[in-house]
């Protein structure tokens, strides 16, 4: 299964990859986008199982990305998880209506982040 | 500046550094900033834009940047490198996106975290808004909170 992490920081991408790493996630299967324009193309070439998406990034933003995902019959029904300081109801309600399927606020510590991860693999 | 505008961001923040971080942090007592431009020499900056505008700013004296972000990222830097800098823009995006919770009555959007570095730099904050600086003590050094906001016209 391969997991798509998508952020434009790079410390949040290596803490997020750090998590898989710890849980023997194979490195191989990791993959690594610092906007939603770059996730799109990375996306249609492989096979993402799961996705982790933050909200605000440069050129296309996280909910965007989800829409555009989601718009794609092969990720349809495909585990979106955002994880976003973007912590208003108003925030939550966006994604969820744009098609996320789990919504985590930053900070959050690994184990707990590893547990709402789990649930989605197969 | 009201003052329910400062309470999200100092809540936000004990809870990133301490909660979070386990850093044994502590806030002093709120003051105006005189001279906007005696920041420390990191300075991560975000703007919100919405019911509310205004520009809200985590600085940190060098040591203290590098000691709290080797905290974050799990992984020790020894010098103020492009992961560190990331690493500031990412500590000030999380306070500004989670004190969103805590404004209730305003629907805000946030901008892209920036992070500026050096001994002589000027932020442009919002004009004649006073800039109100509250300082936090911590077991890896110093920083402050400087948060400059007003109702949008």
């Amino acid at each position: 299964m391969n997991f798509l992490i998508i952020d434009d920081s790079g410390v949040m991408r290596r803490i997020h990859k750090n998590i898989l790493l710890d849980h023997k996630i194979d490195e191989s299967n990791l993959f690594e986008a610092e906007n939603g324009e770059i996730a799109v193309t990375i996306a249609k070439e492989k096979n993402i199982g799961l996705f982790l998406v933050d909200w605000n990034m440069p050129k296309l933003d996280g909910l965007k990305f989800v829409q555009i995902i989601r718009a794609l019959p092969q990720y349809e029904d495909t585990p979106i998880i955002m994880i976003t300081s973007e912590a208003a109801k108003y925030n939550v309600v966006d994604a969820i209506s744009a098609g996320v399927t789990n919504y985590v606020v930053k900070p959050i510590k690994g184990d707990i982040l590893w547990e709402k991860i789990s649930r989605y693999i197969k | 500046m009201k003052a329910k505008y400062i309470n999200p961001f100092i809540s936000a923040s004990m809870n990133l550094f301490k909660e979070y971080l386990g850093l044994d942090v502590e806030s002093g007592k709120p003051y105006v900033l005189v001279d906007p431009r005696s920041l420390d020499e990191v300075s991560g900056i975000i703007g919100l834009a919405g019911e509310t505008t205004g520009s809200v700013v985590l600085s940190f004296s060098r040591d203290t940047a590098i000691n709290i972000i080797s905290k974050f990222a799990g992984h020790q830097y020894q010098a103020l490198g492009s992961d560190v800098i990331d690493g500031v823009g990412e500590l000030i995006n999380i306070v500004a996106g989670n004190a969103k919770k805590d404004l209730l009555d305003y629907k805000i959007v946030i901008s892209l975290p920036g992070v500026i570095t050096g001994s002589d730099y000027r932020i442009h904050w919002p004009e004649n808004v006073p800039v109100i600086s509250v300082p936090f003590s911590s077991s890896s050094g110093n920083f402050t909170l400087n948060v400059s906001l007003r109702d949008a016209e």
